[in-house]
């Protein structure tokens, strides 16, 4: 199964794609022969419990997924299975979070964090273990595949996840409709739903791929 | 511009717009911030000394002189092109005397008879990275 686990709707102030739009860019990629099966919306900052995507994503067979990239004192980290209880802990708007505390928040709770593009200057977990930061003992992954990473920062990415052992994800960190698709994870399992994307994020049976430009 | 009549039944989703390469030269800043009068003192956008004083590497180029640029790409595809929206975020300062890749995808098609197609913009420099991104909705007409 295909699913691009880092893509931004409009709810992210530097987004101009809507999830209609997604969708409906999908299914142009789709009658092009190309594969995709679904997405996770992982807006900045922030996470509304209130939305919904079950409608759009029935009608179309497209899985629609909610998860979520913050900001943190270690840089930009992908958050999945954010249930009530980690909302009521994490501040998502909170800049200056600590990294450490939001892994344990979400290895306690039943979701998962995880560095997002790792080898970006500034905002990348890499840089920030070579300041010298320790800890994240119980982080095994890391966004390997960025479809928004600069030239040399995949290369970074990717010697923080070889040194470290991590599994590697893909994503495409759209922000524009014709993006999304362009960085995938590939997992064994189906998975319909967060609980299950983070189960099959946890067992680490997946690998990080491209998609080719229709 | 092109002299090739575009229009609404001849575009497809996924059709590219451009992309067209384009250098913003020095001279072309001064002209374009001189229209709001001459300048009376340099800026970060005409003098690299400005622009180092205020943590840029280099003079860069207006926000509203690259939205102008952005437009170009659209209503120099076609004199049928008609430029109804135009929606830019900037990733990264432009730099002036470089090569500058604009393009464009349609990604929508609105058949219902607004005539209307959305795309998405971009403005790469030369290793890739996305400087301005954004989205238009342009119009064409319908064939004679």
């Amino acid at each position: 199964m295909l699913l691009d686990l880092h893509t931004h709707s409009t709810a992210s102030d530097d987004s101009r794609a809507s999830i209609e739009q997604y969708v409906k860019w999908i299914n142009i990629l789709r009658k092009k022969g190309n594969h995709i099966d679904g997405f996770v919306v992982t807006d900045h900052r922030q996470f509304n419990h209130d939305v919904n995507y079950d409608s759009i994503s029935s009608e179309n067979g497209i899985t629609i997924l909610k998860g979520a990239e913050l900001d943190t004192d270690t840089g930009h980290f992908l958050v999945y299975g954010i249930n009530e209880k980690i909302s009521s802990i994490i501040n998502f708007a909170d800049v200056t979070m600590s990294a450490q505390k939001l892994v344990d928040v979400c290895d306690t709770y039943g979701a998962i964090a995880f560095p997002a593009h790792p080898g970006r200057a500034g905002i990348g977990f890499a840089h920030y273990l070579d300041n010298g930061v320790k800890g994240f003992e119980t982080v095994k992954t890391a966004e390997r595949l960025n479809g928004s990473n600069r030239p040399g920062e995949g290369e970074k990415a990717e010697e923080l996840i070889q040194s470290k052992g991590f599994n590697g994800t893909g994503g495409s960190d759209a922000h524009i409709v014709s993006a999304i698709g362009t960085c995938m994870t590939e997992f064994e399992a189906n998975i319909s739903n967060e609980v299950e994307l983070v189960a099959a994020l946890r067992s680490g049976s997946f690998k990080a791929v491209r998609m080719n430009k229709i | 511009m092109s002299n090739n009549p575009l229009y609404f039944e001849d575009v497809e989703f996924g059709d590219d717009i451009g992309p067209i390469i384009r250098e913003v030269s020095d001279e072309s800043v001064i002209e374009f911030v001189s229209i709001r009068g001459p300048e009376t003192e340099p800026s970060r956008f005409t003098s690299k000394e400005v622009a180092q004083s205020q943590g840029l590497p280099e003079a860069i180029v207006p926000g509203a002189m690259n939205i102008a640029l952005m437009s170009q790409l659209l209503t120099g595809w076609s004199e049928t092109v008609s430029l109804l929206k135009l929606d830019v975020v900037f990733r990264k300062t432009v730099p002036h005397n470089t090569p500058l890749k604009f393009s464009g995808i349609i990604t929508d098609k609105d058949e219902s008879g607004s005539n209307n197609l959305e795309c998405d913009i971009t403005m790469e420099n030369e290793e890739g990275v996305k400087l301005v991104i954004g989205n238009a909705v342009i119009s064409l007409p319908s064939q004679p």
